[in-house]
Formats: C-alpha cells, sequence, structure tokens
C-alpha cells in the first residue's frame, strides 16, 4: 500500500500522462473522484480548483487552456454544471479513442456522484429528526462561511487561467457585474463574447 | 409527514425529472422542477418542495441533482432516488458528452478555438459572480468575514487543498457556530 502511495506520489512529481488502461491508476482515479464527493459544498462549484488541480497538475489530462474551455462548455450546455466530471473523465482518456474516453467520463460521473448522493438519501430519509439537531445547525452555520471563501477563491482561479490579455478581463468584469445586477440568462454573455472571439476581439 | 395524494412508480419517477430536465434546457433548472413537481404532477404541496431544497442545498452535491435524490428517495427509496437521478442525468449529460466528444477532437480548429477564447472570458465572470452571490448574507457578521476570508487567502495565496482545509476549518467553525441559548 505505501509503496503504491510512493510510487504515485513519484508520478505525480514529474506528471506523465497518466493511462487508464492500467486498471490500478484507474481505481486510483476513480477513488479520487470518490473522496472529493462529500466536500462539494456550496452545489459542488467549491471542488473546481480540484478539479483543476486534479487534471492539469497532477494527472496532465489537461492544459490550462483547456480545463477553462471544458468550464465552459459545462456551463453552456443543459443541465447542472457541475457535470463537468464527466468532461473530465473523458479529457482523461479520450486519446485512446472515444469508446474510451465515454467509458471513462460515464464513470468519473457516477464516482463523484456516488457518496453525496446516498448520504442525501439517508438525510432525506431522516430528516424530521436532523432538522432541529445542533449538528444540523452549526453545520449550516459554520459552513457557509467557508464556502463563501472557497467560492472566491474558485472564481479567482478560473479568471486566471482563462483570462490573458486586458479586454479579456474587461469582459469577464462586465459579465461578473451584470450576473449581479441583472436577470439576463448567462447564454447571452457566453453568445455575446463568443462573437467576440471569432472576431478577434478578445484573445486568449 | 402526511401520506401525499399520489405515489409515483419509479417510472414515473424517472420520466418527470426527465421532464424537468428536457424543459429547463437554456436554464431555470429550479423553477421547472417546482413547476413539473408540485403544480402538473403535485407530488408534493409547495411546502414540502421547499424544505427538500433546503435539504438539497444543506448537503454535499449538486443542489438540483439532489433535489432530485430526494424527491426520488421520499417516494421509493433508495432505488426510487436512482430512478429519479437518472431521469434528471440522462439527457443533458448524453448532450454534454456528445458536445465533449466534439470538444476534445474539434478544438484544434482554428475557428472554434477563437470562438472559445471569447467564451472562456464571460464563463470566467460567471464564476467571479459566485461568491459574491452569497457575500450579502454574510456581510454583518464579523466572524464570517474572518472565516471566510481565511478560506480563501488559505486556498489562493498558500494553495491549500480543499479537503485539508474543510476538515480543520469546517469542525472550528461548527463549534463557533454550535448553538448554545436552545435548551434541549
Amino acid at each position: 500500500m505505501s509503496a503504491g502511495v510512493i510510487a504515485a506520489a513519484t508520478t505525480t512529481a514529474l506528471c506523465e500522462p497518466l493511462h487508464l488502461g492500467d486498471w490500478r491508476s484507474l481505481l486510483g482515479v476513480i477513488w479520487d473522484f470518490l473522496s472529493l464527493s462529500l466536500f462539494s459544498l456550496g452545489g459542488g462549484n467549491t471542488l473546481l480548483n480540484e478539479y483543476h488541480h486534479m487534471a492539469v497538475d497532477q494527472y496532465c489530462w489537461l492544459s490550462s487552456r483547456q480545463f477553462a474551455d471544458i468550464y465552459a462548455i459545462a456551463e453552456a450546455a443543459p443541465g447542472p454544471s457541475s457535470m463537468i466530471v464527466g468532461l473530465l473523465g473523458m479529457g482523461a482518456a479520450v486519446n485512446e479513442g472515444p469508446l474510451w474516453g465515454l467509458l471513462s467520463g460515464v464513470t468519473a460521473e457516477i464516482a463523484i456522484l456516488l457518496p453525496s448522493t446516498l448520504v442525501m438519501v439517508a438525510a432525506a430519509l431522516s430528516w424530521n429528526r436532523l432538522r432541529h439537531s445542533p449538528w444540523r445547525v452549526a453545520f449550516e452555520r459554520g459552513l457557509g462561511p467557508i464556502t463563501l471563501g472557497i467560492l472566491f477563491a474558485v472564481g479567482l482561479k478560473i479568471l486566471r487561467i482563462s483570462d490573458h490579455d486586458t479586454p479579456a478581463y474587461a469582459v469577464s468584469l462586465v459579465v461578473c457585474v451584470l450576473m449581479l445586477r441583472t436577470k439576463i440568462s448567462p447564454l447571452w454573455f457566453m453568445a455575446v463574447a463568443g462573437v467576440m472571439g471569432a472576431f478577434g476581439l478578445v484573445n486568449h | 409527514m402526511a401520506e401525499p395524494a399520489v405515489q409515483p412508480t419509479h417510472l414515473q419517477l424517472f420520466l418527470g425529472m426527465q421532464q424537468v430536465a428536457l424543459s429547463s434546457f437554456g436554464g431555470g433548472l429550479s423553477a421547472w422542477s417546482e413547476r413539473i413537481v408540485v403544480e402538473e404532477r403535485q407530488w408534493m404541496n409547495k411546502e414540502e418542495f421547499i424544505t427538500g431544497l433546503t435539504v438539497a442545498r444543506l448537503f454535499p452535491g449538486p443542489n438540483q441533482i439532489n433535489m432530485a435524490v430526494y424527491i426520488g428517495s421520499r417516494f421509493r427509496g433508495l432505488t426510487g432516488a436512482m430512478a429519479a437521478l437518472s431521469g434528471i442525468l440522462f439527457l443533458p449529460f448524453s448532450v454534454l458528452m456528445l458536445l465533449g466528444l466534439g470538444y476534445y477532437y474539434l478544438h484544434e480548429t482554428m475557428a472554434v478555438d477563437r470562438v472559445l477564447a471569447g467564451v472562456i472570458t464571460a464563463s470566467a465572470g460567471m464564476a467571479l459572480s459566485m461568491g459574491f452571490k452569497i457575500a450579502g448574507a454574510y456581510s454583518r457578521d464579523p466572524a464570517a468575514m474572518v472565516l471566510a476570508a481565511a478560506s480563501f487567502i488559505a486556498m489562493s495565496v498558500f494553495h491549500v487543498r480543499l479537503v485539508p482545509l474543510v476538515l480543520v476549518a469546517g469542525p472550528l467553525a461548527m463549534a463557533w457556530y454550535w448553538p448554545r441559548d436552545v435548551k434541549p
């Protein structure tokens, strides 16, 4: 076991692309997602920094730019944006062919959702006892501010990996303000910014 | 908890959640969820639905997915939760996987790459707004601001990973906010 950990750490330092055909590294990745699941506070966005660390720094599945790309795709696509995990899993194995990519994407998504889903089932079934428990009150009030701090850290990280010139930062800041002050659908912001990108007004 | 008038079957849970997912292509998942579950299918009344949302937000996991799990498990336990979960995920996740394949095989095409370079500036702005959106709720509580600032600095400046951060800061924060004035 410990030898395996050391071997994994050595690989991490060099950051060699992982081969998911190797079932041991596959199990390792599944374990990584399973163990992050219960830390997805505030609806799951708090995990974005960890996903970036895993996919870019630790396992070299993606470049930082690719990470920014799939974040945007997950935000623009219908459904919960936390499904970005499916795209991460796909990126990990897509070099080995589309079928491996799909399989890996589905596996990663199941791994990230399974533990939190089981906890949620237990919570739903015992909520009447839980709701007046001091644990519930302390958890709700205590974890809120921590979630807030982490969301700012995540926002800053995504901003850093996405934007590299002044016009890009300006667009991001305008979108941020409009998100807070208006009820315009975010899809419009992405569409307009996409057109600006196509005409070369913002560059990466 | 009073017995609800309708007891959806596993298939109905799957189809109902699939309808929520389909209707909300383009946004507004939460509103659609309420419209379909409360108004159209009358599985729950509004009050029960709001309780569900509270539980879904409190526990780890994506809020809308947790809400589907809550609805499914309330009627049919664990297997109901799985049926509702599959219902809400199947279509959007399939679309996402197709988009993903398109991206990984096509993104080096010049046009796709330039459009995405623009789109990511918008999504970065959206990411930046997440913190500001909930900051107002804590602005009058100095302890909360200290906790938030410390968590932010730990992660952004000192690159502390999420799991150790939550494991250390979580219990401290819970001890601080432990309800003392409530008599047992």
